[in-house]
């Protein structure tokens, strides 16, 4: 940390004003698996394609998707490692506020500090950006459900419906087409199975792809049982 | 500096593409070497790799893939052998502090995606490189019964039913996929059989007793062992009676 042979910054702007670094870390974004969320009503629903390469690995037990506090989750699509780091620190961060104010750190403020962290390893010496995007849901002080998306260079952007990752812009046309801004949550959770659908590679079910949904100020992972359900009724 | 065309090769820091040289060319590095494979079956984990001593005149207790990291967790790292045994060394003073800590033995899982979280720190900071070595850290947690992970350079790690590493990683993962609805049901003398003759399988020979080690921890209270070579023949012998049968 701080070495002085690296105490400089990695990303720097090139001749024509861009941060390249930012840029190419965006295209790591668009070479991981498909994430998407949907911001209802009375709810959010985020989801991610879990697909993995080999049938050894105990896919039950692998989470993309992660609670950060008791109303708040996250999923990404990008570099998994770099995610984990991420989670890590969002919840050290909720911890302090719930430590310092009493109750749960609200969905923005949480989102703040975590674009702040990835702005930091954007002019930080000896650091690359990180190289994934996040989709976070959860609700505000006053209960108003939020769905936000970070990026690697710390922007954040509050969305009514998104995608990342690969095969985004699909995705996202699929959902401007379908969403309606009095949506409800369980419409928005089969919409956001239909559409992670659209561009899975192979057959999706409910062992592949893992989804996690806030309802009533609580965020919780469903279970394959749950999920089974929702595929079962849009069959 | 960064400017310079080749420099994400030098350090971790994005290609054009997306993507990090360094990490890709520490994956070679780390995949040469030996091939591991762990298995974890009903009740019990192995873990089986080559043992190749290049000297006859050193000593061969001393050339060795398999190291214990606490008493009820071990772990084969193949890849650099320095690396290897600095990943080692880490890991053991994680799981100690960990106990120390928290007043019980470090899960498995636990210890996993520990030094998968250290070891992605070298991909993010320009000042260290990665360590070019992948683990297969076997254990058997009190809650959650046999365990397998793959721990690699770049951070990532999964838990597996069964899972290979090294030159002949691919080989041998094509293997175990094809058995891996039945090996779940597999007791401890399975499981090993099965490691062993996946190794031989993919390295083309059979083997006798010097040139594999074999490490394995049976049932919740089981601890890690590093098998003798007397135990290893037992095991050969069987694999290769049940093969004339």
């Amino acid at each position: 940390m701080g070495d002085s042979a690296y105490s400089f910054s990695l990303t720097t702007f090139s001749r024509t004003g861009k941060l390249l670094q930012i840029e190419y870390a965006l295209n790591a974004v668009a070479n991981g698996r498909t994430s998407l969320g949907i911001c209802a009503r009375d709810g959010v629903v985020i989801a991610t394609d879990k697909k993995l390469t080999s049938e050894l690995v105990d896919v039950a037990h692998v989470h993309k998707v992660e609670l950060l506090t008791p109303s708040c989750g996250v999923c990404y699509s990008g570099v998994g490692p770099d995610f984990r780091v991420l989670v890590h620190q969002a919840r050290k961060s909720s911890q302090a506020y719930l430590r310092q104010f009493g109750e749960v750190q609200p969905v923005t403020q949480l989102v703040k500090r975590t674009a702040g962290v990835m702005q930091e390893y954007t002019q930080r010496g000896g650091v690359r950006p990180f190289g994934v995007s996040l989709l976070i849901g959860g609700v505000e002080a006053d209960g108003t459900p939020r769905l936000y998306q970070v990026d690697p260079s710390g922007a954040y952007f509050s969305w009514k419906a998104t995608a990342i990752g690969k095969n985004y812009v699909n995705a996202k046309n699929f959902l401007e087409k379908r969403y309606t801004d009095d949506m409800e949550l369980e419409d928005a959770i089969h919409t956001a199975l239909l559409t992670l659908r659209e561009g899975f590679e192979g057959e999706m079910n409910s062992e592949n792809i893992e989804v996690g949904v806030v309802r009533n100020g609580k965020f919780s992972i469903l279970t394959p049982e749950q999920i089974q359900d929702y595929l079962d009724e849009a069959n | 500096m960064s400017r310079d065309s080749n420099y994400d090769h030098h350090i971790s820091i994005f290609s054009p593409q997306g993507r990090l040289y360094q990490m890709e060319y520490c994956f070679k590095a780390a995949s040469s070497g030996l091939t591991g494979v762990a298995i974890r079956g009903k009740d019990s984990v192995c873990v089986v790799t080559q043992k190749k001593v290049p000297d006859r005149l050193m000593e061969p207790s001393s050339v060795t893939h398999l190291f214990k990291l606490t008493q009820k967790v071990g772990c084969c790292v193949t890849g650099s052998m320095a690396d290897s045994k600095s990943m080692v060394q880490r890991a053991r003073y994680e799981a100690g502090k960990w106990a120390f800590d928290n007043g019980y033995p470090m899960p498995v899982s636990v210890l996993a995606r520990r030094m998968a979280d250290l070891a992605q720190v070298n991909t993010q900071a320009a000042a260290s490189r990665p360590l070019a070595c992948i683990g297969l850290f076997v254990g058997v947690d009190d809650e959650k019964g046999p365990q397998v992970f793959k721990v690699d350079c770049a951070g990532h790690y999964l838990p597996f039913f069964a899972a290979a590493s090294g030159p002949k990683e691919q080989e041998a993962m094509n293997f175990l996929e094809k058995r891996v609805t039945d090996m779940k049901d597999f007791d401890n003398d399975e499981v090993i059989r099965t490691a062993i003759t996946c190794l031989g399988h993919v390295l083309g020979s059979d083997f006798r007793g010097t040139e594999i080690e074999v490490g394995t921890i049976i049932g919740k209270e089981g601890r890690f062992h590093v098998l003798s070579e007397e135990e290893i023949e037992s095991h050969l012998n069987a694999i290769a009676d049940d093969a004339d049968a």
